[in-house]
């Protein structure tokens, strides 16, 4: 039996996905400890095996994410404020959890790049985490020299006397996406590396925050509307935008997952809330409206659901691109969105048979992909030094 | 202003109307202050698309996909419609 250290951040998007491939480790009898920021979902960790807590970004810009950066501008700010501070102040602590924990091996979430270094330095196996598969993208010549460039950096600075690599967020032994191939699609060039498409990554033993199941009428179409958790508080005025468009809409009902203050202007057919439980609304919708986060389009399409994306920033355009050019959605420019195009858009979405019919064959893929069951698999590999991918 | 640059400018701005191809920009003002990713919210694929449009309108006197791959990542995110502009004025041979 292995011990396992997983590092990742207290986020939906990163800790729900490390989870679930945590959960099928321990109930392999292996032992799994955590290292994250002491913030955010990390409580959720408590019943979870030991917590080696990683200190706080001291410095953290608090407009990071009320900034109007997009496109590569948002991904620059993104490592400037961001992943590079976090690298450099969870250094150390990383280190220090690998000589307490002794592990025989890592988990560790690709934007931890800290974490990342400091497994390479442990000299012991490790796997990468991809939770968004928009980081295996070859993005743009300038745009990927820049990224190489401040990761070399980073590394000179972190680990001096080792070669830095393009890619040190990438591990040399395997690199876990929960996504699927026929998704991520091949018109992009990616990152050489030891990948393993394994899908959705669900944890099981999540439990559904309640919802108001009555208030949704069987003769109605429905559609779900999400931003992310981290952009739900910031789109005010999207989401009244989207009240306005769903006033054209009365034989439509749409789920909001947005702050309680856009409640007081919504017409009958919108309900808003400011949590759900997605993976069960999702069997029960007929289309999503989101940002293009890397998760919500999984989760949406592996119950077949096609969508229209609707991305902001950081690697949300990548991901909208692969629902586009998987034909299995439709596109809103954020910015730009009107209330009588989007629900032109909605209409659309509703009654166009294409996406959702390529929605359906991706569900297929998505479905049939090896899960959680298949990222523990891969990590058990780690542990074989003879078996070792 | 020499009457090429108008041509080029209006040539450009038409392609961006034809790639984004959506109602609000019918009555959008462009003009060469006008930023790709900024102010129209133009990227990844679509910046593609845009891209060999203009390629496709200018032929083998330009390449502007290589002329992209060369710029500055400080230059990329402010990118200009004058900026293109700019660039195909200076690439086009001078009686073209």
């Amino acid at each position: 039996m292995g011990r396992i250290l997983i590092a990742t951040l207290p986020l939906a998007g990163h800790l729900y996905p490390a989870l679930a491939i945590a959960s099928k480790l321990s109930r392999r009898g292996h032992t799994v400890a955590w290292a994250t920021p002491p913030a955010g979902l990390s409580s959720r960790l408590l019943a979870d095996g030991q917590v080696f807590p990683l200190p706080l970004l001291a410095e953290q810009p608090p407009d990071l994410d009320r900034t109007q950066a997009r496109g590569f501008e948002s991904v620059r700010t993104f490592f400037e404020h961001y992943a590079l501070p976090m690298a450099r102040q969870t250094f150390e602590a990383l280190r220090e959890a690998v000589t307490v924990f002794q592990p025989d091996a890592w988990l560790v979430d690709h934007q931890m790049v800290g974490a990342a270094i400091a497994a390479r330095a442990s000299d012991r196996p490790w796997a990468t985490l991809a939770t968004s598969s928009a980081s295996i993208h070859r993005v743009h010549p300038t745009m990927d020299a820049w990224v190489a460039d401040a990761l070399g950096q980073l590394q000179t600075e972190l680990l001096p006397g080792r070669p830095p690599v393009e890619r040190p967020d990438f591990s040399p032994h395997a690199v876990i996406v929960p996504s699927v191939e026929a998704l991520i699609g091949e018109r992009r060039a990616r990152f050489e590396a030891a990948y393993h498409f394994v899908g959705p990554l669900r944890d099981e033993a999540r439990a559904d925050s309640p919802f108001p199941w009555s208030w949704l009428q069987p003769d109605r179409r429905k559609i779900l509307v999400s931003l992310g958790t981290v952009n739900r508080d910031l789109g005010s005025r999207f989401f009244e935008m989207i009240c306005d468009a769903m006033r054209l809409l009365p034989d439509v009902q749409a789920i909001l997952v947005a702050p309680e203050t856009v409640a007081g202007g919504a017409p009958d057919n919108v309900l808003v809330c400011q949590q759900v439980p997605q993976i069960s609304l999702l069997a029960r919708v007929d289309g999503v409206l989101c940002h293009a986060g890397h998760n919500t389009v999984c989760e949406a399409l592996a119950q077949g659901v096609p969508l229209i994306v609707s991305p902001i920033r950081h690697d949300q355009p990548l991901i909208a691109e692969q629902v586009l050019l998987a034909g299995a959605g439709l596109f809103l420019r954020h910015g730009k969105a009107t209330a009588s195009a989007t629900s032109a858009l909605i209409r659309q979405l509703l009654e166009d048979p294409g996406p959702r019919s390529r929605a359906a064959e991706l569900s297929v893929a998505m479905r049939s992909a090896s899960g959680a069951d298949g990222a523990a698999d891969v990590i058990e590999r780690l542990l074989t030094p003879g078996e070792r991918p | 202003m020499s009457a090429r640059y108008t041509d080029i400018l209006a040539t450009v701005i038409q392609k961006v109307r034809d790639t984004v191809n959506e109602d609000w920009i019918r009555e959008y003002p462009i003009g060469p202050q006008t930023q790709i990713s900024r102010d129209l919210e133009i990227e990844s694929i679509e910046m593609v698309i845009l891209a060999s449009s203009i390629q496709r309108h200018y032929g083998a006197r330009l390449s502007l996909v290589d002329w992209l791959s060369g710029r500055s990542l400080e230059d990329l995110i402010s990118l200009s419609v004058g900026d293109l502009v700019r660039h195909i004025d200076q690439a086009l041979p001078p009686d073209a």
